[in-house]
């Protein structure tokens, strides 16, 4: 069999995993991290039990930092407890304690800031690719990947997971469409799993493009053991098999793609903009200079434009009459 | 390792770095030393060159290795790019382009492998899939120089698989005569006239003749060409020719002979980028409106699943059940980029405009750690968790680190060269800053 | 003539060698094998990736799942391998057969569960031996070592037992086991390799594993062994970490399987898939042999000479039949021999080439065409692997066509039928011996036939029949 590789980023914004384990009726299901971490740890040992030549990679998206959590290359051999358990298979043993300890000490650190920091789910992610790319390199360039047991020409099949719970930053718009591309470069599958809050545009964009798919928990009047058992078979059902296997399976896929967009000026996600034709930047509303690259629009265009928006402020919704002619052309 | 020196020298780090000049071998310049003074230029031509050995590229240090070679390639890459300027460079993103391809009997000419015909419609299929890959929003046609006349191989098209289409058969474009410059260029500029002024006008050609047989004064074209504001580029695969060096001089083209096969592919490559716009920009006068520039109204349409209900599409009328809805009037189209069919907004896909971002906001370039005691206290790279040499290298190129370890300005974290080049060349985004 | 292989394809497809044999085992036996986490681990190991798919489905399901929704899952095109897939997991007992619902071995799916959360006090992953300060521990190039000698003595044996050189002899229950599986055999009084150990040298080190491992599974019910003690031992050995020092109380209570575990552990040293101080020594540690044993394409420190730092392919193999094998393992070199011509040896690196002679010699050995072929694709050079196809075509077509010819002449041991008086008597035991279907070949115009030897007594009956009742022949 194949080997493939699996990397995950785990967004662990501490404001929004503290509204998800709220008790009801905020939260028709709660969730806690820890809840969650414990299902995440076997979900990890399921994808190196798969395969002994199987590799993992864990990258946590902190408040404002990311860090590499786990890799199965160089596993970090100052937190591996010396300790092994008869009752246990020792990697998913060195898996499991180096994930929760270096959780438990970057949240420890971070418990000084008052104000959290969105958490760094772009670094992360670039993190991931990072590696991605690290490993699927021509050995030849780097020689301690071949004393790490990997073999020149069998690449391992490689997919990025992120298991999300904040909303959409638009200010990571940019960010995370370069890693979109670069992922495609990559042959990365990027699959996405939104546990709480809505429905993120930027992530199901990312799914779509690289191929992977999109898993929204929706909120059910369900119990706590559903739900886990829920996030359970999802993950499982959907994220386990290696693309290669997902072939012969009908995995869920997300239901409609939103190709909105973030504009430059306010960050707002708007469905209707105005685009620079040199630099293509977005605006929700007319300018009269280009932000970016700084040209200038004619004042002809303006005018046409502000009376398009007139009346509405911000940008156009979906109320069209009267729109008909006065669109680019 | 005796067995890895003939075979890593097709090694590519990076396009376009160390590949020029790749063509050429030792042989070629061993026999213009032969020759004695020659050309002015230092390149062989290909029928001079009587034997290149791709292995001659790639030279191993006193070890016999070859990493200094390469890292010499990335070394290259390092500097090229500190060398470019950090404020972003206006470029024009959305571009008309047509194609003009020589068909003349000349074509046939053998000294590029397996023809010049066939190399250059080779070269053309990828200049178009590489093209568009960089250029989402932009349109392609093709116009084909035949028997004294100017032919309309493929209408403009924004879609690559048309364009490939209109290429794909051969046998349909087979070289004959003479062609036709004048009658050519004409064709293609009617087919831009209607373009909004907003987006760029190209002419892309690529010519194997030495001669053209025109009806009027060709001149007079190109004066028509400057004033439509026209940009054409030449790439001769013979020799220079006045006209076609004015015709790129005027309309602030680019103008290429190729040397050989692998130059030429380079030639029609470099044009592959959006061109910047700071020639127009200048000569406009500073602070002035550019009346190139214009703000576009654009929409940004939802995906409808495979497995939606099938409803009528506004472009075919088909019944189809995948498609994309307008957001302005929720009229379902069945591609994008278009404009819709009901209420004429640009309906486009956000990844086709994010595409040209990292133009915009490039990483900065990471500084190079040149000792030991420069560095800070982390093991490894910030990228990929690679653990750093604990030794500095004696004998490093310019640009390179001895310890390699390279740092983002913003951030202050090292990266591995590996990470450097990937960060800059593919991500744009540095992992540390996540921006 | 063109042949073009398919083989490493299919292979891939193929199920491991051991999961046939756990299915020709009986329903309980193996429910008692489940009952170890890390049994239940290995064997997931060992299944193909869909079957794992579907196991991992079932298992954090509660109630069992109709079949319908189930294989609902897939798409149509896959329905079939998902079939087949089912079908196994039935024949392991994974899941109970049942057409209507799924749910898995309730064993299976408690112990499988158990692994990978960790817990339980099975003890099935090994119990680690305390810190012993009297002895510095083993380090894993010191066991890498280890396993290498054990392993080759074995391998080099049987390849010098066909050429009448003498090497060093593996120990009693090594030659006993390779008697049994049938590798190697007495021949005119000497012990010698047979075809099928000829072919058994050209799989990769790991099948050689496998197909020594299942002779001893096989073995050890006649030896009166608990079939499931010595299969759970083998999987908790191949979840064990290389270099940690085990020990060997505590898993077991029962005094048969504690008797089981002591004679494995000295046969298993033999093999040197783990290693002891002493053999009394009541710790062991595990080799890299047995801890990639579910791993489908280990890194076993076999496939390298102690000093070259070839880990991967090590031929190259030219259109002109030239084989360049950068090697300095005098057992890679002898198994190369059975099949290259060698020409020149240097430090690391033997030239030879592949000649008409040479193939078939292999070919008389009982090597197939299909096997170097195969060998060589294994152990082609990383350069080699840039090539598409990898072996030079005309080199494979070559080594085929030379068996072909082997195939020319066919014997068969018979009669010639001859001198017949008339036509008539010719075309009427002709036409008898065709209703037999013993006919090989006939001539009508030399009036002769050739019948194999089973017709001859029935054809002479008729014939004496014939000619008793008057008509002559």
């Amino acid at each position: 069999m194949k080997a493939s590789h699996l990397s995950v980023v785990i967004d662990l914004s501490l404001t929004h995993w503290e509204l998800s384990a709220r008790e009801p009726p905020e939260n028709t299901d709660p969730l806690t991290l820890n809840a969650f971490l414990s299902q995440l740890l076997v979900f990890l040992n399921a994808h190196i039990a798969c395969s002994h030549e199987n590799t993992l990679a864990v990258f946590g998206a902190f408040p404002g930092k990311s860090v590499m959590l786990y890799s199965s290359t160089d596993p970090a051999r100052d937190l591996v407890s010396n300790t092994i358990n008869a009752n246990a298979y020792p990697p998913f043993n060195a898996v499991d304690s180096a994930v929760v300890q270096r959780i438990m000490a970057e949240l420890d650190l971070l418990e000084n800031h008052e104000q959290e920091a969105p958490s760094a789910l772009v670094g992360a992610l670039v993190k991931a690719l990072c590696y991605v790319n690290r490993i699927t390199l021509p050995p030849s360039s780097n020689s301690k990947a071949q004393a790490n047991g990997f073999h020149p020409g069998v690449l391992p099949d490689p997919r990025i997971l992120i298991l999300s719970v904040s909303p959409d930053l638009s200010t990571s718009y940019i960010p995370i469409m370069n890693s979109i591309f670069s992922a495609q470069k990559l042959k990365t599958t990027i699959d996405v799993c939104q546990i709480y809050g809505p429905n993120t545009v930027f992530l199901q964009q990312a799914a779509h493009l690289t191929g992977g798919s999109y898993i929204f928990l929706e909120r059910r009047d369900a119990l706590l053991q559903y739900l886990i058992a829920r996030l359970f078979a999802c993950t499982c059902m959907s994220f386990l098999p290696p693309p290669s296997i997902r072939k012969t399976l009908s995995v869920p896929t997300q239901e409609q793609v939103d190709f909105r967009a973030a504009c430059f000026c306010h960050k707002k996600i708007i469905d209707i903009g105005f685009v620079c034709s040199v630099c293509l930047s977005i605006y929700c509303q007319p300018l009269p200079v280009c932000t970016t690259c700084r040209t200038k629009f004619p004042m002809k265009t303006l005018q046409r434009l502000s009376q398009v928006t007139s009346g509405s402020s911000g940008p156009v919704t979906n109320n069209g009459v009267g729109h008909s002619k006065n669109g680019v052309r | 390792m005796s067995m890895d020196v003939d075979s890593d020298s097709d090694i590519s780090i990076d396009d376009g770095a160390g590949r020029k000049g790749k063509g050429k071998g030792k042989a070629g310049n061993k026999r213009r030393k032969d020759k004695g003074k020659g050309k002015a230029t230092d390149a062989a031509y290909t029928w001079e060159a009587s034997y290149t050995r791709t292995w001659d590229t790639v030279q191993e240090d006193e070890s016999g290795s070859l990493q200094s070679a390469v890292e010499d390639w990335m070394a290259r890459g390092r500097r090229r790019r500190l060398l470019a300027p950090a404020a972003p460079v206006r470029r024009t993103i959305i571009r008309h382009l047509i194609l003009l391809l020589d068909l003349s009997a000349s074509m046939l000419d053998r000294d590029m492998r397996p023809t010049r015909f066939d190399l250059t419609l080779q070269y053309a299929r990828e200049f178009i899939v590489e093209w568009f890959d960089q250029n989402p929003l932009g349109q392609i046609g093709i116009v084909g120089m035949r028997a004294g006349l100017g032919e309309r191989i493929g209408e403009m098209s924004g879609n690559p698989q048309d364009v490939l289409k209109a290429i794909a058969d051969r046998h349909k474009l087979e070289p004959t005569g003479e062609p036709s410059l004048q009658n050519a260029i004409e064709l293609a500029r009617s087919s831009m006239n209607h373009l909004p002024t907003h987006s760029s006008r190209e002419i892309l050609i690529i010519f194997g003749s030495l001669t053209t047989c025109d009806p009027h004064n060709i001149h007079d074209t190109l004066d028509v060409c400057v004033a439509n504001k026209i940009r054409i580029c030449v790439v001769a695969l013979a020799a220079e020719m006045k006209i076609c060096r004015e015709l790129c001089d005027k309309t602030s083209g680019q103008f290429g002979v190729a040397m050989n096969e692998g130059h030429f592919k380079d030639l029609l490559f470099e044009l592959i980028p959006p061109p910047a716009q700071r020639a127009l920009s200048r000569a406009a006068g500073a602070g002035a409106t550019n009346p190139a520039a214009d703000l576009m109204m654009m929409g940004f349409p939802t995906r409808l699943p495979d497995s939606s209900a099938p409803s009528l599409c506004v472009c075919h009328s088909e019944m189809r059940s995948e498609g994309f809805l307008c957001p302005r009037c929720l009229a379902k189209v069945c591609d994008v980029p278009t404009d819709c069919d009901i209420c004429d907004l640009m309906v486009v896909s956000s990844p086709h405009l994010a595409r040209s971002y990292h133009h915009l906001f490039p990483v900065k370039p990471y500084t190079t750690v040149m000792s030991v005691g420069d560095a800070s206290g982390s093991t490894g790279c910030a990228g990929c968790a690679r653990v750093f040499p604990m030794v500095a290298l004696t004998t490093v190129g310019e640009g390179m680190s001895p310890v390699g370890r390279y740092q983002c300005p913003e951030c202050l974290g090292e990266f591995c060269s590996d990470c450097d080049v990937f960060v800059h060349d593919v991500v744009h985004c540095c992992p540390g800053c996540g921006r | 003539m063109s042949i073009h292989l398919s083989a490493p394809a299919e292979q891939e497809h193929s199920p491991h060698s051991l999961i046939p044999f756990l299915q020709s085992q009986s329903q309980s036996l193996l429910t008692r094998l489940y009952q170890r986490p890390s049994a239940c681990l290995s064997i997931f190991r060992l299944l193909a990736p869909l079957q794992q798919q579907i196991v991992m489905n079932l298992l954090w399901l509660e109630s069992a799942i109709a079949s319908s929704t189930m294989a609902a899952w897939v798409v149509r095109d896959a329905k079939r391998n998902y079939d087949t897939a089912l079908l196994s997991l039935f024949r392991l007992h994974i899941l109970p057969t049942s057409p209507v619902k799924l749910a898995l071995n309730p064993t299976f799916k408690s112990s499988m569960r158990q692994s990978l959360t960790g817990g339980g006090a099975t003890g099935s992953f090994g119990v680690p031996a305390d810190m012993d300060n009297s002895y510095s521990p083993m380090t894993v190039e010191a066991l890498d070592g280890y396993a290498l000698e054990r392993w080759e003595t074995i391998l080099h044996y049987m390849v010098s037992s066909g050429t009448g050189q003498t090497s060093l002899r593996p120990s009693k229950d090594v030659l006993f086991l390779l008697e049994q599986s049938g590798l190697m055999g007495s021949h005119n009084g000497s012990f010698q390799i047979t075809s099928s150990g000829f072919q058994f040298l050209l799989h990769s080190p790991h099948a050689q594993l496998w197909a020594l491992l299942l002779e001893y599974l096989r073995m050890a019910e006649a030896r009166s062994m608990d079939l499931v003690e010595v299969l759970s031992f083998l999987f908790m050995l191949s979840t064990m970490e290389l270099g940690r020092e085990y020990s060997t109380e505590g898993t077991n209570s029962t005094p048969a399987a504690v008797q089981t575990q002591k004679a494995m552990l000295s046969d298993l040293r033999d093999y040197g898939l783990l290693w002891q101080r002493k053999p009394s020594s009541r710790r062991f540690y595990p080799t890299r042999l047995s801890t990639t044993l579910t791993s489908s394409s280990p890194p076993l420190p076999t496939s390298s000479g102690p000093s070259s730092g070839v880990k991967e392919g090590f031929i190259v193999l030219e259109t002109n039949y030239r084989v360049y094998a950068y090697t300095d393992n005098p057992l890679q070199t002898a198994v190369l021999n059975l099949f290259v011509s060698l020409k020149y040896r240097f430090p690391n690196l033997v030239v030879g080439a592949i000649t008409r002679e040479s193939v078939k010699k292999a070919l008389a050995n009982g090597i197939s065409a299909e096997q170097i072929i195969s060998y060589l694709i294994a152990h082609a050079h990383p350069q080699m692997r840039k090539n598409n196809p990898l072996l030079p075509v005309t080199v494979q077509d070559q080594i085929r066509l030379w068996e072909l010819e082997r195939n020319r002449l066919k014997s068969h041991e018979g009669f010639l039928y001859t001198a017949f008086a008339s036509p008539a008597d010719y075309q009427l035991v002709l036409n008898y011996a065709k209703q037999l279907d013993v006919v090989v070949w006939e001539s009508g115009a030399k009036r002769c036939f050739f019948a194999t030897a089973e017709g001859h007594a029935h054809i002479k009956g008729f014939i004496e029949r014939r000619t008793g009742a008057g008509g002559e022949v």
